[in-house]
């Protein structure tokens, strides 16, 4: 122990008269602490990420939608394909009641509101309560659609309002401006309380029941199936094709089978179910989504291995560092290294001098790099607009443990050929 | 503290290779005399010295010290009697220039497992034997060569040894420090110890109890 103890003042000693070589050695392990707190946090922030989304969107995901590569002989043989009706929708629910969502869309794709004096184009979509069981990423106000307006066809209507799109990205902005024919909606919806108005629809008085906020970028977990819809007025699936908006339209159904065990037998189920319904004439896909969701969240933790294994070189790179610098030392003190032999230290004293030292570097070095970490992580990058990495009170322990852990491990070869120098020979050196 | 040694030889490996620095050197030496190596530049009095004092090792022959044959010890039992029961002086001093006076006869000590304040205690105390008392807090480059090797008298000293091995103590020094530094070793061999030096200078080896004069690796008679 008090052995231990001369080591760590020896170290610190050496360390101060050996400012320059010392600072250069460490900063090496502390460019490697950065990385790898980064991709810890980096790492970090995927996982909860993607638990978030697998929470908000769920896993056991699929899609029944119209397959629209069907092929004919011949266009005489043409026979409008079968289509997804409301009614299916109720026998589906029916027969598989264990399913926890069976949410139908219905789009119309260009409408025009009145409001007023404002005339601008949207975009219907005709649901049922159950679309807020996923993807549910807004604030309501008012209230949403429930089963007596899908029961009685009712016209009212929930409109969506856009959050503030992310800040940068001047590209994605003026893209936005161009083609964002529904601009004058989104307007209207962020400068009026819109709840408890009367708006026209292509003709049809509707009445706005709720508005539905979305959560701004930084506190939203993207759904996990991407931004595929863009949702502007939500109105009763079964309003929208008795008023002829979506008559004839085949209706897409976006499935949650409430758990991964049960997916395969409820997608097999599902195939059944159409099989009987439509025939063999595989007018539909089921799309399973689970697969794609289980690729994406192998892709983020492959990426966040990636990352990990750059904070690995970049600790490597700086053990190097250490090795290096701890070899030059045991070279340029030969001489010290015997007269400390010839005083009395033995190969253990000597081996556990330059061991010490060289961990007290890692450690440094650590510390260092760990507040640089911080600094990164936090500060810097959200100055730089790329969203802050949480920092857990762990990374930045385990970064310097590992620092140290790379120093110790890197002097250990440099300590032992200090320890193996003869005294005699030792002595000699200049 | 009794040195026998019988038909030492060391053969460098390397260099010119073989080259045999020692060629069968038999002596005896009774705890408490003073001896004085002599002989020509190159004849291996430094290596005999490195090998007495455990900081070579001997190509073949026998060497007991204190009736312990010496190629039975481990590294740390060598290291423990270099400590413990060895001093050595040097011409060129050997003083670790970054530490400062104190903290160089302290590091003997410090090897030894003393405490703060028993290191403390006895480092001064030595430093005010050999006179240097008021610069206690010098690094070397502050010192004088004469005051360098009082210093370094003194961390020999530090675990108060039975045995001194001097390499040309007065190698570089004027002749009136020449004459301290003999006088101290000379008071320290009348204290008991053991004291074995190499020297150049006739005078000094002439005031020594006994004179081993070498030549070509051998012992002249
Ligand atoms: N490490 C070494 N490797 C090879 N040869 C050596 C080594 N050390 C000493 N020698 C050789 O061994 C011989 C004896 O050297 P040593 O240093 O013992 O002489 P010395 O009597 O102390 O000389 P000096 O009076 O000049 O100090 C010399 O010829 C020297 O060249
Ligand atoms: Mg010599």
């Amino acid at each position: 122990m008090r052995a231990l103890l001369n080591a760590v003042k020896t170290g610190f000693t050496e360390i101060w008269a050996h400012k320059t070589r010392s600072v250069l050695s460490f900063l090496a392990i502390a460019a490697g602490s950065v990385v790898f707190i980064d991709a810890f946090s980096a790492i970090f922030a995927t996982y909860a990420h993607l638990e978030r989304q697998k929470q908000v969107s769920g896993m056991a995901r699929m899609k029944i939608s119209q397959n629209y590569s069907q092929t004919y002989s011949s266009p005489d043989d043409y026979v409008p394909p079968p289509v997804f009706r409301y009614e299916d929708v109720l026998r589906l629910r029916e027969k598989m009641p264990e399913l926890y969502m069976v949410s139908p869309e219905g789009r119309d794709w260009r409408n025009v509101l009145v409001y007023g004096e404002q005339r601008m184009t949207t975009s219907l979509m005709g649901v049922t309560p159950e679309w807020v069981k996923r993807d549910f990423i807004y604030t309501l106000k008012g209230r949403f659609l429930d089963w007596h307006d899908v029961e009685n066809k009712l016209r009212v209507c929930v409109l969506v309002k856009k959050a503030a799109p992310p800040p940068g990205n001047s590209f994605n902005k003026s893209m936005m401006k161009k083609y964002n024919f529904t601009g004058g909606f989104d307007m209207l919806v962020a400068h009026n309380d819109m709840v408890g108005k009367t708006v026209n629809i292509d003709g049809f008085t509707f009445t706005v029941i709720g508005v539905l906020e979305e959560l701004p970028y930084s506190k939203r977990p993207d759904t996990i199936m991407g931004r595929g819809q863009e949702y502007k007025v939500l109105a009763p699936v079964t309003t929208l094709v008795h008023y002829n908006f979506i008559g004839q339209q085949s209706l897409d159904i976006n499935i949650d089978t409430g758990s991964e065990q049960n997916f395969d037998e409820s997608m097999r189920k599902i195939n059944n179910f159409l099989k009987i319904r439509f025939g063999d004439g595989d007018f539909f896909i089921v799309e399973n989504q689970l697969e794609v969701i289980r690729e994406r969240i192998a892709a983020s933790i492959k990426g966040a291995l990636v990352t990990i294994s750059l904070g690995m070189l970049a600790f490597i790179a700086g053990g190097i560092g250490i090795m290096n610098v701890t070899l030059a030392t045991v070279f340029a003190r030969t001489r010290e290294i015997g007269i400390r032999r010839a005083i009395g230290a033995s190969r253990r004293d000597i081996m556990l001098q330059f061991i010490v030292e060289a961990v007290m570097l890692g450690l440094i070095g650590g510390v260092l790099g760990s507040a640089l970490g911080y600094l990164w992580g936090v500060p810097i990058k959200v100055i730089l607009g790329m969203g802050g990495s949480p920092i857990k009170p762990w990374m930045p322990l385990v970064s310097v443990l590992i620092a140290a852990f790379t120093a110790f491990a890197f002097a250990i070869y440099p300590a032992w050929v200090a320890a193996g120098l003869k005294p005699a020979d030792a002595l000699r050196a200049e | 503290m009794s040195i026998k040694c019988s038909e030492l030889t060391k053969v460098y490996e390397g260099g010119h290779s073989g080259w045999p620095a020692l060629r069968g050197i038999s002596f005896h030496i009774k705890p408490g005399e003073f001896v004085a190596v002599t002989g020509p530049s190159g004849c291996g009095k430094s290596t005999l010295l490195n090998i007495i004092g455990l900081l070579d090792e001997p190509s073949g022959g026998k060497y007991s010290l204190n009736g312990r044959n010496v190629f039975t010890l481990s590294d740390l039992e060598r290291s423990d009697t270099r400590r413990d029961e060895i001093g050595f002086i040097f011409q060129s001093f050997h003083l670790l220039n970054r530490l400062s006076s104190v903290e160089n006869v302290a590091l003997p000590l410090m090897y030894a497992g003393a405490g703060r304040a028993e290191m403390h205690e006895r480092a001064h105390a030595l430093l005010r034997r050999v006179g240097l008392h008021g610069k206690e807090k010098k690094i070397p480059l502050e010192l004088s060569g004469g005051e360098r090797q009082r210093v370094a008298i003194a961390r020999a000293l530090a675990n108060s040894p039975k045995l001194i091995l001097a390499d040309e103590p007065t190698g570089n020094l004027d002749s009136a420090s020449s004459k301290e530094i003999m006088q101290m070793l000379t008071d320290l061999n009348a204290e008991g110890i053991t004291v074995i030096m190499v020297t150049h200078d006739k005078e000094l080896a002439a005031r020594a109890g006994r004179n081993l004069r070498m030549r070509d690796g051998r012992l002249e008679p």
